[in-house]
C-alpha cells in the first residue's frame, strides 16, 4: 500500500487514522474489530467499504475521525520510534541527491526505525530494491514484521547483520548506499564493495557529530570517492494568522481597540495545528492582517549529510 | 543512466572555477570551455562519468588524477610576517600574462605555472601550510585545464540552474524540490496533475520518479509548453511519453467531431497534415477526457498565477486523501493559499515550510560552513484533500 495507491478502503488494508496532526494511528482495517480512543469508538465495519479521506463517526455519533491512506510521509509522522528517525527533510534531500527512481537498487545501514526505508521502497519501487540492514537483533524482527504487515517484502530486504564487522555480503549490485551507523568510516569498504562499478555508485553518511563526518570524509577520500560534499538540511514550519492592526490614531483619539484574538470556529479548532496565539486567529476576518510567522519551536539540527561518488571504471583494491 | 557518455547526450561540464555548462556532445562538435580549453566531443564519446579529466595540447582528453584533499596540518607558520601588497610576487603583470597566454596554447602546465607563481612569491612560504594550500587551490581554480563530466540527473540539473539562472526554474532549490516530490508520494505508478512555470524542473522531477503506469499531466501557459529542462534529462522516449500536456485555455474546450476532408486531388502533403491534425485532435480528447475523469493521485503546482485560483480550479481533480503541494519563491501568495485551505472543509495538514540547506568545507582541521549560501531555497504549501462531499 506503500507504492500503490487505492481509492477504497478494504478488509486487511493499513490505514491511518487521523484526528489532529499530532494525533494519528496507523491501523491494519480488519471486520469486526473497533479502534478506540479519545474521540470515541470506531468500528472498521464502518470504514471498509468507503474511499479514503472520509469522515468516519464515531458509534455514539459524538466524535468523528478521517480514514486515510498510508504514505512514507505520514508514516514517518506515526511511526514507533525504536530510534532516532529521519523526517522528510532529510528523507528527500538524500533520496534526490543520491537519484533514487523506479528500478534502482540501494543499500540502507541501519534500518533503525524503518522512517526512511519507507519512502526508499516506495520510491525504488516496483523493479528496483531495498536492502537494509540492522544490527539490533529486536529492532530487525520489528522492522521485518512492519514490512510484511505493510506489505513491502516484494521490494524490500531486511537482513539482522553487523555491517561493519561483516560488510554487507553483497557486491557490485547497488546503485547507492546509505549509511547511518555510529562508525559509518568503517563501513566505507564495504559500501565501495557493494556498488555498481559499471556506473556512478552514490553514497550518504547520516551522522549528527562533525568528529564522525571528519572521519568519514577521510574513510571515503582513502577509498576512491570524489565528489565529496557535506551539507545540512531542515525545513522551517510557519504558521498563517489574521492580526489587527490598527492605526494609532485610534489610540490618539481615545478608541478602545481590542488585540483579542477574533472567535474561531471550533469545530475546526480541534483539526487546527496549534492554538492560536493571543491577539491572533486564523480568520481572515475585516480590518485585519494577514501575516506569517516561523512557529516558537523548531528543529535546530538532525545530522550532517555527507555525500560522494564513486566514479565507474576499473578500481584499484 | 550510461555508465558512460554517449553521442547525443547532454552533459554538465564542471570547471575548475566550479562553474559549470550543459552540453550536448556531438562526435564532431568542439566543446568551448573558455580559458580551460576545448576538445572535440569524439573525445569524450565514451568516457566514463565522474572522472576529472584533464585537456591536453591538441584537444585530447585524458584522465586526471582527482583533486583529493592536502594533507596541510597545523604549523607554527601564522600571518604576523605578512604585507598584503603586491610586492610579494616577483614577477611582474606581464610576465604573468606571458605565462597564461603559454597555458592557453597548452605549452605550460598548470602545475608548472603554480610553481613558478609559488617560486616567485616571497610570502608564500611564510604562510602557514592551511594557507599555502588554499593559494594554490585557488590558481589550480584558474589554471587547471580539467573537467569533470556529470550526469544530467534531477539533482544536478536543479543545482546547475540554481546557480546559474534561478529565475528560468523560479529559483528553486534541489532540497525545496526534493521534500515536493515527498509530499506529492510520487511513485512509479502514479498519476500526476502538475502546473510548471518553472520550466520543466518541477515535471521532470515528477517524470523522473514515476515508470511504467505512470503520467504526468501538465498544464501550462501559452500554446506549447516551455519545459526546456526536461530536454537535458537523456529521457528515453517512453519516459518522455508519459508527459501528457494542456494548455490552460483548451481547460474548458468542447471538443467537437474531427470532421476535416481531403480535397480531391490532394497532394501527399495534404494527406499527412490532415493526418497530424487528426492525431493531434484525438490526442487532445483523450486528455481532456482523462482530465476531467479526475481522482488524481497528486496536485503539484510550481506558478506564476495566483496560486490559490489554480487551487479552486484543479483541486476537484484530485482523489480523496491525495496531497496537493504548492512551491512558491515567496511566502505572500503561499499565505492566501494557506488561509484558504485552511477555511475549506475539504483539507487536512495543512502546512507552510521553508526549506533551510548549508554547505560545509570539510578538511582536515578546517571543517566549517561555506562563507556564502543561498538566502533562500522558497516555500511549500501542501494539504491532503478529504475525500468530496463529506
Amino acid at each position: 500500500m506503500f507504492h500503490e495507491y487505492r481509492s477504497v478502503v478494504g478488509d486487511g488494508d493499513q490505514a491511518v487514522l487521523y484526528c489532529t496532526p499530532e494525533s494519528m494511528y496507523p491501523i491494519t482495517v480488519a471486520a469486526g474489530k473497533v479502534f478506540n480512543n479519545k474521540y470515541g469508538s470506531f468500528h472498521h465495519d464502518d470504514m471498509i467499504g468507503v474511499r479514503y479521506g472520509s469522515k468516519v463517526v464515531s458509534h455514539d455519533g459524538r466524535g468523528f475521525v478521517y480514514v486515510l491512506h498510508p504514505t512514507p510521509a505520514l508514516w514517518t509522522q506515526i511511526v514507533p520510534h525504536r530510534t532516532q528517525i529521519l523526517y522528510l527533510p532529510d528523507i528527500s534531500f538524500i533520496s534526490l541527491y543520491l537519484d533514487l527512481r523506479p528500478g534502482k537498487v540501494v543499500i540502507e545501514s541501519g534500518t533503525g526505525s524503518g522512517s526512511f526505508s519507507h519512502s526508499i521502497a516506495r520510491t525504488v519501487a516496483p523493479n528496483g530494491h531495498l536492502y537494509t540492514f540492522e544490527y539490533h537483533e529486536q529492532r530487525a524482527a520489528t522492522a521485518q514484521r512492519e514490512f510484511v504487515e505493510h506489505k513491502l517484502t516484494d521490494v524490500v530486504t531486511i537482513e539482522h547483520r553487523d555491517v561493519l564487522a561483516n560488510g554487507f555480503g553483497k557486491s557490485g549490485i547497488a546503485d547507492a548506499v546509505f549509511l547511518d551507523l555510529p562508525a559509518p568510516w568503517d563501513a566505507v569498504a564495504a559500501a565501495k564493495e557493494a556498488l555498481r562499478s559499471t556506473t556512478i555508485g552514490r553514497i550518504c553518511s547520516f551522522s549528527p557529530c562533525i568528529e564522525q563526518v571528519q572521519r568519514t570524509v577521510l574513510a571515503l577520500d582513502e577509498h576512491g570517492f570524489s565528489e565529496i560534499r557535506m551539507f545540512e538540511c531542515l525545513a522551517k514550519d510557519h504558521e498563517v494568522r489574521t492580526v489587527p492592526l490598527p492605526d494609532i490614531a485610534e489610540a490618539i483619539g481615545g478608541n478602545k481597540v481590542s488585540f483579542r484574538p477574533a472567535k474561531g470556529d471550533r469545530r475546526k479548532r480541534r483539526r487546527d495545528e496549534e492554538p492560536a496565539a493571543p491577539g491572533a486567529s486564523d480568520d481572515p476576518g475585516e480590518g485585519g492582517v494577514l501575516v506569517s510567522k516561523p512557529v516558537n519551536a523548531a528543529r535546530g539540527h538532525t545530522s550532517y549529510l555527507t555525500f560522494a561518488i564513486l566514479a565507474p571504471g576499473p578500481r584499484s583494491p | 543512466m550510461d555508465a558512460a557518455v554517449a553521442e547525443g547526450s547532454h552533459v554538465i561540464i564542471r570547471m575548475p572555477s566550479d562553474n559549470a555548462k550543459i552540453v550536448c556532445v556531438k562526435a564532431q562538435e568542439t566543446i568551448e570551455l573558455g580559458k580551460f580549453g576545448s576538445f572535440k566531443g569524439s573525445a569524450l564519446i565514451g568516457a566514463p562519468y565522474g572522472h576529472t579529466y584533464e585537456i591536453e595540447k591538441g584537444g585530447a582528453i585524458r584522465p586526471h588524477r582527482q583533486l583529493a584533499f592536502d594533507d596541510a596540518d597545523i604549523t607554527e607558520a601564522n600571518n604576523r610576517e605578512i604585507v598584503d601588497d603586491t610586492r610579494s610576487q616577483r614577477l611582474t603583470f606581464e610576465e604573468i600574462e606571458a605565462l597564461k597566454a603559454r597555458s592557453l596554447a597548452g605549452d605550460v602546465t598548470a602545475q608548472e605555472i603554480i610553481s613558478t607563481l609559488t617560486e616567485n612569491n616571497e610570502a608564500f612560504a611564510k604562510k602557514t601550510e592551511f594557507s599555502k594550500s588554499k593559494y594554490i587551490r585557488r590558481k589550480e581554480k584558474k589554471f587547471m585545464k580539467c573537467f569533470v563530466p556529470l550526469e544530467t540527473t534531477v539533482y544536478n540539473l536543479c543545482s546547475h540552474f540554481f546557480r546559474a539562472n534561478p529565475a528560468k526554474i523560479r529559483g528553486i532549490r534541489a532540497d525545496t524540490l526534493s521534500q515536493m516530490l515527498s509530499l506529492a508520494n510520487v511513485y512509479a505508478a502514479a498519476r500526476v496533475l502538475a502546473v510548471d512555470d518553472a520550466q520543466g524542473m518541477v515535471v521532470g522531477a515528477l517524470l523522473s520518479r514515476i515508470a511504467d503506469g505512470g503520467s504526468v499531466y501538465a498544464i501550462h501557459d501559452g500554446d506549447v509548453h516551455n519545459y526546456d529542462i526536461i530536454r537535458y534529462m537523456n529521457l528515453a522516449p517512453e519516459g518522455r511519453d508519459r508527459l501528457r500536456t494542456l494548455p490552460w485555455s483548451k481547460l474548458d474546450h468542447e471538443m467537437e467531431p474531427f470532421t476535416e476532408q481531403l480535397a480531391e486531388n490532394a497532394s501527399e502533403q495534404d494527406v499527412l497534415g490532415r493526418e497530424r491534425r487528426m492525431r493531434a485532435h484525438a490526442r487532445l480528447a483523450e486528455t481532456l477526457d482523462t482530465l476531467r475523469g479526475g481522482e488524481f493521485d497528486a496536485l503539484v503546482v510550481s506558478t506564476n498565477y495566483n496560486p490559490t485560483s489554480v487551487l479552486k480550479r484543479l483541486v476537484p481533480l484530485l482523489g480523496g486523501s491525495r496531497a496537493l503541494v504548492v512551491y512558491d519563491q515567496c511566502k505572500e501568495p503561499l499565505v492566501e493559499a494557506f488561509t484558504w485551505l485552511r477555511a475549506s472543509p475539504d483539507f487536512l495538514n495543512v502546512q507552510l515550510t521553508e526549506s533551510w540547506l548549508r554547505e560545509y568545507q570539510v578538511l582536515p582541521s578546517r571543517t566549517h560552513p561555506l562563507m556564502n549560501m543561498s538566502g533562500g531555497g522558497g516555500f511549500v504549501l501542501s494539504a491532503i484533500r478529504l475525500a468530496p462531499g463529506q
